[in-house]
């Protein structure tokens, strides 16, 4: 089996290369193991959230030729902010065809809430996260409610408002909180506290007995304009769903990212690989490349666990396998590595050098830094320290940035997903 | 001491991304999902099989969880080693006549007539509903007159002619159902040079594990890897077009009934996988234009075991066919799980989507690897469902 482009994982930056590799006529194969990191993420995407200091980055393409040039092994520097730019805009007309609408403040940035009412800034996110309407409600400092559904284990709204409160752009907001009995559960001999984001998520599909959670909605939210719920209305009929709660109810509902499963992110797994199937790709899933062969400093063939003695070939291959939790990276007790090529890796030896002692510590961790080493081409070396002409690394197996303490984990996986596909459609 | 033998349940995150990909849990709230039957459970039962809890019954063993999950828990494995290793055995004739497919199958091809016209009589099907909880609104698959191992002794003499050789294990469906497919195996593998021979193969085990009839199964097993390692004894392939009994014969023996089959392992093709290889090899025989509109259809456990990108493949080969990729999801029956009263409205549910979106492509005909997707599809559709080889064969036809 032969295609132009075989790509190793298929999380975010996998499936944007994919993506544009299709968008320029290529022929391409995801070899995926496992669901991806998109099912415990924000949905949001954030490119460049902090500066070095640990201040908020107002508007990140103003900072990012500086942070580049201050910052040469980073990926962005592999990709320029021309083509960063030219990958967002490609992945949201993506994600528009398969009618999932991402939002932006403008070139600024702009804070989503957390389940811990938290701010985090961010750069893109999904309407019901980020809107014109959002943004000019909240200018108003509305009333505003945090309601959850009640029994739903995965979203404290008392602990997300009492954070908010103490946020000083909420100082003149008044916050109330509550909850709402869903309908559906009435129904069921099963017990509230069962119920996962997923299964209420597909509650909200079915569209039934959307008149009655309105009014309780409405109740609820006790005359505020500015109702947060999580993130659960809709999975897959979600424009539908939210269109008809905001009608019925005339109040303004936004969406707090839930602990996994993350609908926000689902929403994108889904979108993303609808359309990487309706463009032509060849999606694997559930199954993990175990090794490849490299003579002559190119990548003849990979196999995989399933695929056994079978030869998968390819002009070239992406790597995209993602960091320590998806298995694009492994770590022992003192060493790292990158197990399916072992391809060289970019890090400190020795363990007490990996992380810090404290856990939310402001300049992050170091580990999160670490991965396969790459030339200005995003090219790795193999094992022997020989460059890879024809494998590309894409994502968060790459070393050289930090996606927590930067916030620049979806714009990186994006940006050097979309910059992989440029150099395998010009070879 | 406990027996630990699949300690993968120690790997899960708790990520639930299981659970949203099962289909069952999608559509019956009876059943928690395979994170809370399989890892969450497992620690639980292993201390107290007190403890088990009976919702695992509603597991159909598709492996979907298994393909979903980031790290790597043979999540079905522990749940369906867990329905027969806590579970008291009740005996229910049932669960026994649809394990026993041989047994069925042998006296059924001699008065395939009687019994096709008894299976489709509305009050024989009432009255099986109400004795044995076979559900009316699920049609019996129908049998062919005599077995597929008496057509292939009669013309086993046409095989002689080929240097070549590879062992082709049937199966029961091929054997007392569609004696054409198994007409259209060997037609394929002559084409590609390849004699056919048999062995004295059993049920590869697959509905008697689904009832939990599992030392019957261990036996059958036992048996298959014993005149399958001997039939292969020159390397020779092992070729199976079921991609149910393929899987079984590789995944199963040894993660499900702990049985050692690396004699054979290696050699076990689903056939999809046999014909690219020799089509890569070459030389490729002549496959004429169909001018055809085919959905295809992967089955579970053909994508479990990496499968379906070979049928892709072959079919992309086959000139003037407009190929339409279904979107990956369960069709429902899951083998035996839709022939039983309490699973068959889960079941029809399940595959719901797959059939509206079926019906909105419009094919010709629907492409699948599984026989009982095939039966499944054919019943909520208004399409006809081919294997690929069959396919495959009338475009050598052309």
């Amino acid at each position: 089996m032969k295609y132009d482009c075989i790509i190793i994982g298929g999380g975010l930056a996998g499936l944007t290369c994919g993506l544009k590799c299709l968008d320029d006529g290529l022929s391409c194969a995801i070899i995926s193991a496992g669901m991806s990191a998109l099912h415990f993420s924000s949905g949001s995407i954030d490119l460049l959230g902090y500066d070095p200091p640990g201040q908020v980055v107002p508007a990140p393409f103003e900072t990012l030729s500086r942070f580049i040039e201050a910052r040469p092994g980073h990926p962005y520097a592999k990709c320029g902010p021309e083509t960063i730019e030219a990958s967002l805009d490609f992945f949201r007309r993506e994600l528009l065809a398969e009618g999932l609408e991402i939002c932006s403040n403008g070139r600024d940035n702009h804070f989503h809430v957390t389940a811990l009412g938290t701010l985090r800034p961010t750069y893109l996110s999904q309407a019901s996260v980020f809107n014109e309407r959002i943004r000019e409600a909240f200018f108003r400092q509305p009333r505003i409610a945090v309601l959850t559904v009640k029994g739903f284990r995965d979203f404290h709204p008392g602990l997300a408002a009492a954070n908010l409160r103490r946020n000083a752009l909420f100082k003149d907001c008044e916050i109330v909180t509550g909850q709402i009995e869903l309908p559906w559960f009435e129904q069921t001999p099963q017990n509230p506290h069962e119920f996962r984001s997923i299964d209420l998520g597909r509650m909200f599909d079915s569209g039934r007995g959307l008149g009655l959670v309105a009014a309780r909605v409405k109740e609820a939210a006790r005359g505020a304009v500015f109702v947060g719920l999580p993130a659960v209305i809709g999975f897959e009929d979600y424009n539908r769903v939210m269109k008809r709660l905001m009608d019925l109810t005339e109040l303004i509902i936004y969406e707090v990212p839930t602990l996994p499963p993350s609908i926000l992110g689902l929403r994108m797994d889904n979108a993303l690989k609808s359309r990487f199937a309706a463009r032509g790709g060849v999606f694997i899933a559930g199954d993990r490349v175990i090794g490849g062969e490299i003579t002559g400093g190119r990548l003849d063939h990979v196999h995989t666990r399933n695929y056994g003695d079978s030869r998968l070939r390819a002009g070239h291959f992406v790597l995209a396998g993602g960091s320590f939790f998806s298995g694009g990276l492994v770590s022992e007790f003192d060493r790292m590595s990158e197990p399916v090529f072992g391809l060289e890796m970019d890090y400190q030896p020795g363990r007490g050098n990996w992380y810090s002692p404290a856990f939310l510590d402001r300049r992050g961790h170091p580990f999160l830094e670490y991965g396969v080493k790459t030339d200005q081409a995003l090219r790795p070396l193999d094992r022997h320290g020989r460059p890879v002409e024809n494998l590309l690394c894409v994502g968060a197996v790459l070393a050289g940035y930090n996606p927590v303490k930067e916030g620049s984990g979806g714009g990186t996986a994006i940006a050097t997903g979309f910059q992989a596909a440029l150099r395998v459609a010009a070879d | 001491m406990i027996d630990l033998k699949n300690i993968t349940f120690d790997h899960c995150l708790k990520c639930t991304v299981c659970t949203i990909y099962c289909p069952v849990a999608r559509v019956s709230p009876e059943f928690p999902g395979p994170k809370q039957s399989g890892p969450d459970a497992e620690r639980l039962r292993i201390k107290d099989p007190g403890l088990l809890d009976d919702s695992l019954r509603f597991c159909t063993n598709c492996k979907r969880c298994e393909i979903a999950c980031p790290s790597d828990v043979r999540i079905a494995d522990i749940i369906q080693t867990a329905k027969w290793k806590y579970a008291g055995r009740t005996f229910r004739p049932r669960d026994f006549l649809l394990g026993r497919t041989d047994l069925l199958g042998r006296p059924a091809v001699r008065a395939s007539r009687l019994v096709n016209a008894l299976a489709g009589f509305k009050p024989a099907r009432i009255l099986a509903d109400k004795l044995f909880r076979i559900p009316v609104d699920r049609p019996l698959p129908r049998y062919d007159r005599g077995t597929f191992e008496r057509w292939f002794s009669d013309h086993a003499s046409s095989q002689d002619g080929f240097e070549r050789k590879a062992v082709y294990f049937h199966g029961c469906y091929v054997n007392y159902n569609d004696h054409a497919l198994g007409r259209d195996v060997v037609r394929l593998l002559n084409a590609l040079g390849f004699g056919v021979t048999l062995t004295r193969e059993v049920c590869c085990g697959v509905p008697l594990m689904a009832g939990g009839y599992i030392d019957r199964a261990r036996k059958n097993a036992r048996h298959n890897i014993g005149v399958l390692t001997r039939a292969s004894g020159e390397a020779a392939r092992i070729v199976s077009a079921s991609s149910t009994c393929s899987f079984a014969l590789k995944n199963e023996y040894p993660n499900l009934l702990g049985l050692d089959n690396s004699a054979i392992a290696g050699r076990i093709e689903y056939i999809t996988r046999f014909v690219h290889r020799c089509f890569e090899e070459g030389p490729v025989p002549r496959l004429g234009p169909l001018e055809l509109t085919v959905a295809y259809h992967a089955p579970c456990h053909l994508e479990r075991m990496g499968g379906a990108l070979y049928t892709i493949e072959l079919l992309k080969r086959i000139p003037g066919l407009n190929l339409k990729l279904l979107h990956s999801e369960c069709c429902g029956i899951a083998g035996t799980y839709g022939f039983k009263s309490e699973f068959h409205p889960v079941a029809q549910e399940v595959g719901r989507d797959l059939f509206r979106r079926i019906e909105a492509i419009r094919p010709d005909v629907v492409i699948t690897d599984c026989e009982t997707c095939k039966w499944q599809i054919e019943l909520n559709t208004s399409r006809p469902v081919l294997h690929p080889v069959t396919l495959l064969c009338q475009s050598l036809d052309v």
